[in-house]
């Protein structure tokens, strides 16, 4: 598992992908944390992640749409698949390579904290909580565009399935109301930045990728069999 | 040992690869060989536990690849056809990458990937990118993805295809080298690669074992005729009396007239006929000087092509006797015709099968 994510994670850097990610995040943070935080003169960190969660829906196909997809168009699944390795440890290192990137990601952010502390006293325990809110958000994403990567050999199809499931998820609650409590940004929004951790919203947020990564693994397993 | 036994693969009501079974000896390279599209790459992928068979099982060293994954694919190097690389990772780096892959313990790593960039010639390049590697290393740093973690068992798809003939040989020695202390499994479709590496020959055709045996009994089992080329310089015109004193020839024909005054001939006799001492003798009593004598042999390329339209013509009468049962209007002449090819069918088969047996 560690092999796979290490060179995983290589694979990101080495390719414009991984700077493209932290590019995109760290810019557009900047915006919101004009905009959100020091337009309003606070020194809440967490009010910048309001805006922050909607970039994940655009940012995180980048991330996931490659993971199986190319493997499968370049022929190299073949070594992955050969290789003993089962197909579980294959998909949770892949996993684990995009999660590294979130968490790098989510160590950049840093720089605002410390920015809010040179004019205030920003609190630490809902910036943490905002965090680890945001971090399983986005693996909650990164589950679903590994899925839809594991389904097809086109990046470009399984790029625009994971947008298009985010962005259901996203306005469900808008034309059906009881959806409000499966939609994950609104899950986000409504719970971890105001510095409140609710068991529903970590019993989805957590259950999803979990949900995610078996599929992946069913489908991987039953294209054994039929490729 | 590798032992496939009654692999099936179905795509649907396609069958891809039909209930075969063979074994390969520890220690013994093995040619697979067939047409395009016969179902090589299919029952390597099967081999190497990259697919599924619908039906069967393959045993590696005794561990069923299927059941007991982990521990059979660890004894595997696996060359896949088109060499499927990491085109963003240095020679090097992919290279690792496979040993990490295969759980090598990290202190022989180093060492192992040394010694495999040296084998496969690879420790000039070992620092560019692969993407920007010719064709010939991009296959060698194939193989070497293969070799690392020292598997007993290597699989290799193909492993000669689109290159020059300079790299062909080279890979080949690479290849007869390793198989001094591997048991290889070697899949093509050029014939002449065959002869020098391997010491079986397995030729499948559409999803179907069609032969196994020694490149040499192959040649031997489709030659029919014996033929005999022969330059001779015939200034007084005899030739054509030598047919009458040799009652054995079946034919002789003039193929090329030299502009130096030399022709040649071919003479065919039946196959255990060897003509070769009698023509010594008789030539020069006619006044003929010989040139040139020699026997021409049989190429596997004939033995393959025979073995496959053998088949194919077989499978071609089947299915015109199946749709004539079906069709019960057609006339009663056309069901004897298909009684005779029912019959030259069945002779055949009986002569596949007792060579089949005798093989055994």
């Amino acid at each position: 598992m560690w092999a796979i994510a290490k060179k995983e994670l290589k694979t990101y850097f080495l390719s414009p992908i991984g700077y493209i990610f932290i590019g995109i995040f760290l810019l557009m943070c900047s915006i919101f944390f004009y905009l959100d935080v020091v337009q309003y003169g606070s020194t809440n960190f967490e009010y910048m992640f309001y805006s922050a969660a909607t970039v994940l829906t655009f940012i995180i196909p980048i991330l996931t749409m490659r993971m199986f997809a190319e493997e499968r168009k370049t022929g190299t699944e073949q070594l992955l698949f050969t290789s003993p390795r089962s197909i579980t440890s294959i998909v949770c290192g892949k996993l684990l390579g995009a999660a590294m990137i979130v968490l790098i990601t989510e160590a950049l952010t840093s720089i605002y904290y410390i920015i809010l502390m040179c004019f205030g006293t920003p609190h630490i325990t809902t910036a943490l909580i905002t965090l680890l809110g945001y971090f399983l958000l986005a693996m909650t994403y990164i589950s679903f565009g590994m899925f839809a990567s594991s389904l097809t050999e086109n990046q470009i199809i399984a790029g625009v399935i994971t947008i298009a499931f985010f962005i259901v998820t996203w306005f469900m609650p808008n034309f059906i109301e009881a959806t409000l409590d499966f939609s994950f940004i609104n899950v986000f929004s409504n719970t971890f930045p105001t510095g409140s951790v609710t068991l529903s919203s970590l019993v989805l947020l957590i259950s999803t990728p979990i949900l995610f990564t078996i599929l992946t693994i069913l489908v991987l397993q039953r294209k054994k069999s039929v490729k | 040992m590798i032992e496939v036994k009654n692999v099936t693969k179905r795509y649907g009501s396609f069958t891809a690869v039909d209930n075969i079974s063979f074994t390969v000896k520890d220690g013994e390279v093995i040619g697979f060989l067939g047409p395009n599209g016969a179902g090589k790459s299919t029952t390597m992928n099967m081999i190497t536990g990259f697919i599924e068979p619908s039906e069967g099982s393959v045993m590696i060293n005794g561990n069923d690849i299927s059941k007991k994954a982990k521990k059979a694919k660890r004894q595997i190097g696996y060359m896949p056809e088109n060499v499927p690389l990491y085109s963003e990772l240095t020679v090097k780096e992919f290279v690792k990458y496979m040993a990490e892959l295969k759980r090598m313990p990290r202190k022989q790593r180093k060492e192992d990937i040394e010694k495999v960039l040296k084998e496969t010639g690879l420790e000039e390049v070992q620092n560019k990118l692969i993407r920007n590697l010719s064709r010939g290393y991009k296959q060698r740093v194939s193989l070497a993805g293969a070799l690392i973690g020292n598997p007993e068992v290597l699989i290799l798809d193909e492993p000669t295809v689109g290159l020059d003939p300079k790299q062909i040989i080279e890979i080949r020695n690479l290849i007869k080298e390793l198989g001094k202390n591997h048991t290889v499994i070697l899949s093509t479709h050029i014939l002449p690669e065959v002869s020098p590496i391997c010491e079986r020959v397995i030729i499948i055709n559409k999803g179907k074992i069609v032969a196994i045996d020694t490149p040499e009994h192959l040649e031997e089992r489709t030659k029919e005729e014996n033929v005999i080329l022969l330059t001779v310089e015939d200034k007084e015109e005899h030739m054509g009396n030598v047919k009458e004193k040799l009652s054995r020839v079946k034919e002789i024909k003039m193929i090329k007239d030299n502009e130096d005054g030399t022709k040649q001939y071919m003479i065919t006799s039946d196959a255990e006929v060897d003509l070769r001492k009698d023509l010594f003798d008789i030539l020069p009593k006619q006044n003929i000087t010989i040139f040139e004598l020699k026997k021409a042999e049989a190429t596997l390329e004939d033995a393959f092509i025979r073995l496959i339209n053998a088949r194919e013509e077989i499978e071609k009468a089947t299915e015109n006797i199946q749709s004539e049962k079906q069709d019960k209007i057609k006339d009663k002449e056309e069901k004897k015709k298909a009684k005779e090819k029912e019959k030259e069918e069945k002779k055949k088969q009986k002569a596949e099968n007792k060579k089949e047996r005798g093989e055994k």
